[in-house]
């Protein structure tokens, strides 16, 4: 345990220092040139140096006897600068780390590679990450292909329908191309891999984040703008001070002026800036979602709406047996108890829910033990109906469902003592769950309220399964689509934000009307198919809105393409991956949500960084103004904080520096806020970044002079 | 001090300027759009023969900078016929005084003052210009210079409205001001003036025997058209050099009531016409929020003191009445003035700085929206990034090239102020001219600039300052002061039109809560930009217990 604790301890050690180095070797004036701001600082900072070892130099700005002070001051505006470039490279370090926790998570995929050993050839077990181009591969029945590759011999059923949406599997002879992530389900092929892993979609996008030649995003170059403007503003200021004082003769002093000078550039955005960027980039990364450009993060917080599967966003996607409803007079119990029965080899999440519903509930049907003997009737989608045939008391034919009955043995036994003495009839019994539709055309005895009770059932978002014992109608089970955990609290923090979601279900009207009213979304695209969404999102945007959406099928590309924001999932194809903007290795596709609040989080805080930085000035000016002129003693009346001259420059310069590392965690986590509507967000920032931005420096400086007169710093 | 009185005196006179301006705004929207309207059998013709006459094409759309040419052409012909008129008044008709002509720097400082709609006047009108200079060069001037700045806001305005393609026709847009709005609004001012005993005549100045015998001269002339133009063309070019302190210009104090609700009359209507224009009427509110908080805020600044004016001041109109012109001159970026600036208190003069700075509180006619709209877009993009979108206004994307043009044209004050103002030091210029040393004095030459860069034309000097290096350097001032912005905001609207626009804006920038970040965030930039000059002056005057003159 301590020896875990001393190498993680010295691995942070390393980092550490080589950020230390970094930071120091970017004070090189040259790789300042990419930051005004900064450079300026830096430039100020030579001339105060200059006027610490040549004071009779600077005459009459300058006076020889002031040399520390010089000194002081210099060392300040240097420190102000490093400051800066350690929070560049921390913020860089960051970015580089979670970039490779991110290699490491691209899935490794078993696969057989063949190795050719004269005549011979064998097979050798290894991971996609380690194949490359040209390699052989064998590919068996219910392997996924682990990369892309192209098939050399053999044919085979392959399924692509995770990727394409495509539920049929696709016949595969040579020559064809295979995607990786596809499944074989029948036969075998030869293959030879096409791409090299380093080269795959996901690797060149980490790499291209990850370099530090990021291009600014529009938001950032039109902060760098008001930056500029601002520094030209202040020189001009600053040099026409330095022309009145020299005519009129103030008697400022020149490093006073430049100290002034520093004080007024916005240096606290100027530093921060770079790694408030780079920073967002991380959080997203954190998040297992990469970004191909800053700017798709900054057009995720501009979301107007958002379009969401309902099916693995709103929904887990499988739906849970909430009820028994009787018809044609049987009881509960009745019903309760076909349906157990009906779904004893039913292995999907509704089946499964089915048996816990009527177990939970005490329905364990007598005729349990037939069940050892029956024939099953596996769902299929031309039927659309799922079941069991029993033979009461008949002969032991061997069913196919039967060959897993060892597997059922001990739920069996669990309920085994709750069974009665089984009556021994010698008949047969078919016992048929399916789509209430389905199950009309197959039944007789359809009672009148039928129609009404399964429209009414799904009226309400739930979906009816209708259950029926020789061909009569027992009842209904209502079963429920489960809604993914949090996500109606979700989707009240999107509304509050003026984000509009949109829910896209394959449904019917009305249970998609339910369920999106239970989630709490008001509008909604029933019965869609996965080509309607590239429509959807084009109508959004004709009524000019900001659309975000994810997808992972080839017939979600398009769409995906022509989203504002589109978030692909890593199980997607190629071609969903390409046309979107974003991919979400976990493939999450709720995590829209997470990205569209991640960008809005972005944009606050450069906006709360700049809206703080220029705030400062107030203060600064209070501090040093009153003091500066030293042959206008008047002025001092207005020195609010009661500073001397030199407290006051340097206690103001003390506050500029230390503020930049001080707010490096903001930049690095982001302004936290709680999800309301954008007003009040808006506000609250105001108040804590401007309104906070004016009054905090007036304490800090304060502050910062209470501690140099008590240590009795000789300024 | 101030008390209740005149608290509800001031809220009163602002309360009917804004129903003023509500009123007359819809009657300019369609000046604007061209809607029918009841001059159109009276004024159609007219106009259709001037535009015949000048070979203009009135169904012409034109893009910002070719609005822009035009105008600044139309502008630099008009100077020049200025020019030579007050060059050559001494061999011209109407001058019964027999003026002779004006020295060449005089009057190019006078032109461009006059058409930049600055009227800073270095020389006292009634005895140095003829009838003829007065009505044409000078009041033409105040004509054009005010059509022009009024019809720039507008074409800026257009580029904000939704589906527009273009944003006018700047010949259509310059003949219809003056036709339709200024010169119907200043018939019925000058009848009124005239009404309350100002002088409207072309005879030659009486002369007449006072009660002790002595013989003085009566300075009469065409005074209340003037007036009535230079009001509200928020000009501020008076007649006399006393200007509004001048008896014939301002004779009573209801005379002096009116005259400020003239000088409010089109910048405050100009702000709901913009609200109308854009068909979101709810925007125009922030303008005017903005622009009279500040307003207000001026007027508190200059009432903190306890005394108005000091010792040498002007008793006729008062101290209470002196200030708030002083405040409103600057505010509505007029400068005319009815008292001396030199008997104001300090905090008076700094107030008028603050309105002339910010020049958008509400402004001078039709700039002073263009400035304020900037300021919006300028506060959207600060601090519109903390609600967690990419700043928009009026749905519309605040992009970098935005932000560039609002930068250059915040960055014309402290060029063109604070450069000429150490150069006018350095040259010895300024000692030359000033009445007082220190901090009075640097007030008298930073106000001088700082009222030729906003257009305003209030001054301390006046005549004193009519030296070639004040009349040439303020000339320069007053020029790139107008048509830099002016250039520059034109392609701020020009580059609104048909942009992309999102039908949902998060930031509400009709709220009262963003109006209030807008007054705070224009304060802050003019703050931290003049600050340290201020100091040096107006507040430094104060700190040592000064009035501007002096006088303590």
């Amino acid at each position: 345990m301590a020896d875990v604790h001393a190498d993680t301890d010295r691995q942070e050690g390393d980092g550490a220092v080589k950020v230390l180095i970094e930071s120091v070797l970017r004070l090189n004036p040259r790789s300042l040139l990419s930051n005004p701001v900064m450079a300026i600082v830096e430039m100020s900072f030579i001339l105060v140096l200059l006027m610490a070892i040549y004071p009779q130099g600077f005459l009459p700005v300058a006076n020889p006897g002031e040399r520390g002070f010089y000194a002081l001051v210099a060392f300040i505006l240097l420190l102000t600068v490093w400051f800066s470039t350690l929070s560049d490279s921390i913020a860089e370090r960051q970015a580089r780390n979670t970039a490779n926790s991110l290699r490491k998570l691209e899935e490794e995929v078993p696969c057989k590679k063949v190795v050719r050993e004269g005549w011979e050839s064998r097979t050798v077990q290894t991971s996609s990450s380690q194949l490359k181009a040209g390699d052989i591969i064998l590919l068996e029945k219910g392997d996924i292909v682990p990369i892309d590759s192209e098939v050399l011999e053999g044919i085979a059923m392959v399924d692509e329908s995770l990727l394409t949406g495509e539920s049929t599997p696709i016949r595969k002879a040579p020559s064809d191309q295979l995607i990786g992530g596809s499944k074989i389900t029948s036969d075998r092929l030869i293959a030879k891999v096409t791409t090299n892993p380093e080269s795959t979609y996901i690797n060149q996008m980490i790499r291209l984040v990850e370099s530090s030649k990021r291009p600014r995003t529009p938001n950032e170059q039109a902060i760098t703008v008001v930056l500029l403007g601002l520094t030209a503003i202040f020189s001009i200021v600053i040099i026409s001070l330095l022309g009145l004082s020299l005519v009129l003769g103030l008697g400022v002093d020149l490093s006073v002026l430049l100290a002034l000078y520093v004080c007024l550039l916005p240096t606290t955005i100027g530093a921060l800036l770079p790694a408030i960027g780079l920073s967002g980039m991380t959080r997203l990364h954190e998040k297992k979602v990469i970004a191909k450009s800053g700017r798709a993060i900054e057009t995720a917080g501009d979301t107007d709406t958002i379009l969401l599967d309902k099916t693995g966003t709103i929904t887990v996607g499988s739906r849970e047996a909430t009820e028994f409803i009787p018809l044609n007079g049987y009881t509960e119990r009745d019903v309760g108890e076909a349906a157990f029965l009906a779904s004893w080899y039913d292995d999907t999440p509704e089946g499964r829910s089915i048996i816990r519903l009527a177990s939970d509930k005490g329905y364990i049907p007598r005729d349990l033990n037939a069940l050892a003997l029956a024939e099953v009737y596996e769902f299929s989608a031309s039927t659309r109906i799922s079941g069991v045939k029993l033979y009461i008391g008949g002969s032991l034919t061997l069913s196919k469902g039967a060959r897993e009955i060892g597997q059922r043995l001990r739920f069996r036994k669990k309920f085994a003592e709750s069974v009665d003495q089984p009556r021994y009839m010698a008949q047969e019994e078919e016992i048929i769950k399916g789509a209430p539709d389905v199950m009309k055309s197959r039944c007789t005895d359809i009672p009148p309220e039928y129609d009404g009770l399964v429209e009414s059932i799904s009226s309400s978002g739930d979906t009816a399964m209708t259950i029926s014992r020789e061909g009569r109608i027992l009842g209904l089970i209502r079963l429920r689509d489960m809604l993914k955990p949090g996500i109606r609290e979700k989707i009240q923090s999107l509304k509050m934000m003026g984000i509009r979601p949109l829910m896209i279900t394959g449904d019917q009207p009305l249970t998609a009307k339910s369920i999106a009213s239970e989630v709490g979304i008001d509008s909604y695209v029933p019965q869609a198919k996965p080509e309607d969404k590239h429509r959807i999102v084009l109508e959004e945007q004709s009524q000019t809105r900001v659309v975000a959406m994810i997808g992972d099928g080839t017939n979600d590309a398009p769409a995906l393409a022509a989203a504002d924001v589109g978030l692909a999932m890593n199980s997607g194809t190629q071609a969903a991956k390409e046309a979107a903007n974003m991919v979400d290795l976990e493939s999450n596709p709720a995590k829209i949500i997470d990205v569209v609040l991640l960008g809005k989080q972005l944009l606050m805080t450069r906006g709360a960084v700049t809206a703080f930085s220029v705030a400062n000035d107030v203060a600064k000016y209070f501090a040093i103004i009153p003091v500066m002129f030293v042959m206008i003693p008047q002025l001092r009346e207005l020195d609010v904080l009661g500073l001397g001259l030199h407290t006051a420059v340097i206690s103001a310069l003390i506050f500029n520096a230390i503020i930049i590392p001080l707010l490096i965690p903001l930049a690095m986590r982001g302004v936290r806020f709680k999800p309301s509507d954008t007003m009040t967000i808006f506000m609250k920032n105001v108040l804590i970044y401007g309104v906070g931005g004016v009054l905090v420096p007036f304490i800090g400086i304060k502050l910062i002079d209470l501690l140099i007169n008590l240590i009795g710093l000789g300024v | 001090m101030i008390d209740a009185g005149q608290i509800i005196a001031i809220i009163s006179i602002l309360a009917t300027a804004l129903i003023l301006g509500r009123l007359l705004s819809p009657y300019l929207v369609r000046v604007f759009t061209s809607a029918p309207q009841r001059l159109d059998r009276l004024l159609n013709p007219v106009e259709g023969w001037i535009y015949r006459l000048g070979g203009i094409d009135p169904a012409r759309r034109m893009g910002w900078r070719e609005y822009f040419i035009s105008a600044f052409s139309i502008n630099i012909i008009q100077m020049a016929i200025a020019f030579l008129i007050l060059l050559f008044q001494g061999v011209l008709p109407l001058n019964p005084q027999g003026f002779p002509g004006l020295r060449w720097d005089l009057a190019l400082n006078t032109v461009v003052s006059f058409a930049t709609n600055t009227n800073l006047q270095h020389y006292a009108g009634e005895t140095t210009l003829s009838y003829f200079s007065q009505m044409t060069a000078i009041q033409f001037l105040q004509f054009t210079s005010a059509a022009t700045g009024i019809s720039v806001a507008v074409a800026m305005v257009r580029g904000f409205v939704s589906g527009r393609k273009d944003i006018g026709n700047f010949y259509v847009d310059f003949v219809r001001t003056i036709t339709r709005v200024l010169i119907p609004l200043c018939f019925i001012a000058s009848l009124i003036l005239v009404a309350m005993g100002v002088p409207q005549t072309l005879d030659g100045y009486m002369t007449v025997k006072t009660v002790e015998g002595a013989t003085r001269s009566i300075l009469v002339g065409p005074v209340a058209s003037l007036v009535s133009i230079m009001q509200i063309g928020t000009n501020g070019g008076g007649y006399y050099g006393a200007n509004s302190a001048y008896p014939f210009q301002n004779p009573t104090p209801l005379s002096n009531i009116f005259e400020l609700l003239l000088m409010m009359l089109i910048p405050t209507a100009l702000i709901f016409v913009y609200g109308r224009l854009i068909n979101d009427r709810k925007e125009s509110r922030p303008i005017l929020i903005g622009a009279y908080g500040i307003y207000a805020l001026d007027i508190a600044i200059a009432f903190i003191p306890a005394v108005a004016l000091s010792a040498g001041m002007e008793t006729r109109i008062g101290g209470f009445f002196s200030t708030l012109w002083t405040v409103t001159t600057t505010a509505m970026t007029t400068g005319s003035v009815n008292s001396s600036l030199s008997s104001m208190n300090p905090l008076a003069i700094l107030a008028g700085f603050v309105g002339m700075l910010v020049q958008a509180s509400p402004g001078g006619d039709g700039v002073g929206l263009m400035y304020m709209l900037m300021y919006i877009i300028m506060t959207v993009f600060l601090v519109g990034l903390m609600s967690g979108r990419t700043p928009e206004y009026l749905g519309m994307k605040i992009t970098g090239g935005d932000v560039k043009l609002v930068m250059a044209a915040f960055l014309v004050h402290p060029v063109i102020i604070l450069v000429p103002t150490v150069l006018s030091y350095a040259t010895g210029a300024a000692t030359s001219v000033i009445t007082s040393s220190g901090a009075i004095g640097f007030t008298q030459i930073l106000y001088e600039f700082t009222s030729a860069a906003a257009n305003n034309g209030s001054d301390f000097l006046g005549s004193l300052a009519n030296t070639p290096f004040f009349n040439i350097s303020t000339a320069v001032v007053m020029f790139v002061g107008r048509y830099a912005p002016m250039a520059i905001l034109l392609a701020l609207g020009g580059s609104m039109l048909s942009r992309r626009r999102t039908s949902e804006t998060a930031l509400k920038t009709s709220s009262v809560a963003f109006s209030t970040v807008l007054i705070a965030s224009i304060m802050l930039l003019v703050v931290l930009t003049f600050f340290p000059v201020l100091a040096l002056g107006p507040i430094l005057s104060f700190l040592q217990g000064h009035t501007a003159a002096g006088v303590g």
